[in-house]
């Protein structure tokens, strides 16, 4: 039992050790420093846990003067009218002979200066009078005027093709360059000082391996593994080349040709991708699935209205983005309340050009069939009289007011392909003081389908062949709607 | 050796037996919460209050009002049911008069109750503007079954209810337990709402568009 226990912790100890050990060891990595016309790159080094960079080649960059005290072991840079003096193994550094306290101390090994990251924001930019900007975790800093580029990018699995949409905060130009036999393709992103929100996606699929930002040379670009399936990348701008999809399919498609005898998932994937570009106006469509968490909405035996809408809501994002160029958000993802002011919030947010809110239906009338399609009532005031003049600021409530016509279009334009593709139902357009739509400033409606006191309705909403087809027709007239002229 | 062991394990269980009634203790008092939550209790009547005042005189004459149910065709979400209460001399009285028609529901058996059972009405209150507050119990919210129509169907039984039979009320405000709220269950919007007759099988008379909101 003695012999156990020792071992055990023996072996902890010595895993201890180990680790301590590896995070003590220089890891030598890049580091670059974006300035206004230039760009450093360094070789930092990871000490105690921290990032360290070369002090003299900094400086020497910026063109300070310094002078190097081997005999008194100091390092003073001079600046216009400032000095900044540092001592070896010590966290205090004398700038005009004030003392500043950094987070680590300054080393110096084999003849080189050693300064931890916060150096730069803390002391240095003092004397050389240029501002550094850094986010904790990446691999670069930016500084003085440089002005930046953020870089946002997600993956999603589209059945036939894996898409990769880039977005960025400014207008950059993308290079696309395949390398087949590495089984890599190479984005190059032709814009000076990118910030990526993330180095790497964590993101695998059947098509798509890795993506990795990589700039350690200056030249910011996307790296992505491929699998063996990947036939053709296709790379659409978008939105006045701040938005980029990059296609990753796993087959090629021929547009023109239409086989002979086309099963259901070849002929709806040739749709799709011949339509894909349809609604480009549209940016961001906002789907929110009603209800989550506490709030089960209405509920049938077990089948409960919050589960429904969030299976449909993720249902339909899937035929959308196998649509339309446009980026799909949920409010909710998974099962959480969230009040009507923060579910129009995701909307205004994210600045969508569409909002679309889904809903079972429950009629005490347990022969109804229920669905409606829901308009924000037009003339609603919320006990406020219109003053004369008009108004200079509208309370929230009235948000939906001048994309009020835009909805009513967008309404009808569902009701259109919903009847055609369900007949049994009518889906009746109606107006309402709905909640989740009277702070919403774009076109918005919300959806009522079936009717939860009837299980009959129940079973059809559970199917997943009706669901298919309700939300193909949705997305149908989404894009539609989107294609229609409503820009942004 | 033993002797020791067995002190460590009597600490360890003691220990253990400690543990597990904290957590106990913090379970039972989270449910307790969860359910008082959940079950917000009614008030339990006084017995010392003296009964409340009558809503009519025996001597007030009757008066027929159009009360709305559910009876759902087409555009249609409300019906318009005909009954009877007394013309009593207070506003807020015949407004209780016909908010007590809507809670006992309809008396045609191809209209709905639009109220969960159990809901009781707490208070009435009407401004000088014309605006009515009227206060039900939190069951009116917590024993909603759902629907953007339906709960449509139940905020305007109450606000077209008053505002068609009491031209003095211009709109209706909907409180729950004596508070504000945002929506009923999640779709209708609680702020101030004046008649809407376009869901009904009613046509508006001319003075009645004038006055909707």
């Amino acid at each position: 039992m003695k012999r156990v226990v020792t071992g055990f912790v023996f072996v902890t100890l010595a895993a201890a050790v180990l680790f301590y050990t590896r995070s003590l060891s220089a890891a030598d990595t890049d580091f670059l420093i974006y300035f206004e016309n230039s760009t450093l790159a360094l070789k930092s080094q990871t000490l105690d846990r921290a990032v360290y960079l070369p002090l003299q080649e900094i400086v020497r960059h910026l063109g300070l003067a310094s002078t190097d005290a081997t005999g008194v072991m100091t390092f003073t840079i001079q600046g216009q009218n400032s000095r900044l003096v540092l001592t070896p193994g010590s966290g205090f550094i004398s700038y005009n002979d004030q003392p500043i306290l950094l987070q680590n101390p300054i080393r110096r090994e084999g003849g080189q200066w050693l300064v931890p990251l916060d150096f730069l924001s803390q002391g240095l930019s003092r004397v050389a009078g240029v501002e550094f900007r850094y986010r904790p975790g990446t691999r670069r800093m930016f500084a003085g005027k440089v002005t930046t580029t953020e870089l946002a990018m997600n993956a999603q699995s589209l059945g036939a093709l894996t898409r990769l949409t880039l977005r960025a905060g400014s207008p950059i130009e993308v290079d696309l360059q395949k390398e087949t036999a590495q089984r890599r393709a190479v984005l190059v992103l032709k814009g000076r000082a990118i910030d990526p929100a993330r180095e790497r996606l964590e993101y695998k699929d059947a098509l798509v391996q890795s993506v990795e930002f990589e700039d350690s040379d200056g030249m910011p670009r996307l790296l992505i593994g491929m699998a063996e399936g990947v036939r053709d990348i296709r790379l659409t701008p978008s939105d006045g080349n701040r938005v980029y999809f990059v296609d990753f399919v796993r087959e090629v498609v021929s547009e023109a040709a239409t086989p002979t005898t086309p099963t259901a998932s070849a002929a709806s994937t040739a749709r799709a991708n011949a339509n894909i570009t349809a609604g480009a106006g549209v940016r961001v469509i906002v789907i929110d699935a009603g209800h989550g968490g506490i709030e089960t909405g209405a509920t049938n035996s077990g089948t409960l209205e919050k589960d429904v809408t969030l299976l449909l809501a993720r249902r339909l994002r899937t035929a959308l983005q196998s649509r339309i160029s446009a980026t799909i958000v949920l409010t909710r993802d998974s099962d959480i309340d969230l009040t009507s002011e923060a579910r129009a919030g995701v909307a205004n947010n994210n600045q969508a050009g569409l909002f679309i809110s889904l809903h079972t239906g429950y009629s005490p009338d347990k022969m109804a069939s229920g669905s409606s399609i829901y308009v924000m009532k037009p003339d609603f005031t919320g006990g406020l009289s219109e003053p004369a003049g008009g108004r200079l600021f509208l309370p929230w409530y009235m948000a939906y007011r001048p994309n009020a016509a835009a909805s009513q279009t967008m309404a009808q334009s569902l009701q259109k392909n919903l009847i055609e593709a369900l007949p049994e139902s009518k889906f009746p357009i109606r107006f309402g003081p709905v909640g989740v739509l009277a702070s919403a400033t774009m076109p918005a409606i919300a959806l009522e389908i079936g009717n939860l006191n009837n299980d009959t309705s129940v079973k059809t909403l559970l199917d997943p062949d009706f669901q298919t087809k309700f939300t193909a027709a949705l997305a149908e007239g989404i894009g539609q709607f989107a294609a229609g002229g409503r820009k942004q | 050796m033993s002797s020791r062991m067995s002190r460590h394990l009597k600490i360890g269980l003691i220990v253990l037996a400690v543990g597990f009634a904290i957590t106990l203790g913090l379970f039972v008092d989270v449910i307790g919460r969860i359910q008082s939550m959940v079950q917000e209790k009614e008030p339990i009547g006084n017995p010392f209050t003296p009964a409340p005042a009558p809503l009519y005189e025996q001597t007030d004459p009757p008066m027929t009002v159009k009360v709305f149910f559910p009876g759902m065709k087409d555009d249609i979400i409300l019906s318009a049911e005909d009954q009877t209460i007394r013309r009593s001399g207070e506003l807020a009285n015949r407004a209780r008069q016909i908010l007590q028609k809507v809670l006992e529901g309809p008396k045609s058996l191809s209209l709905y109750p639009s109220i969960p059972k159990d809901t009781k009405l707490q208070e009435v209150f009407i401004d000088d503007m014309g605006m009515a507050y009227v206060d039900f119990s939190n069951t009116i919210s917590a024993n909603h079954p759902g629907g953007i129509v339906n709960e449509q169907a139940t905020v305007y039984s109450i606000v077209n209810s008053l505002t068609y039979n009491l031209p003095e009320i211009r709109q209706v405000k909907i409180l729950v337990g004596g508070a504000e709220k945002e929506t009923l269950a999640g779709h209708c919007l609680l702020l101030p709402l004046g008649m809407d007759l376009s869901i009904t099988d009613i046509t508006p008379s001319k003075e009645q568009v004038n006055h909707a909101d």
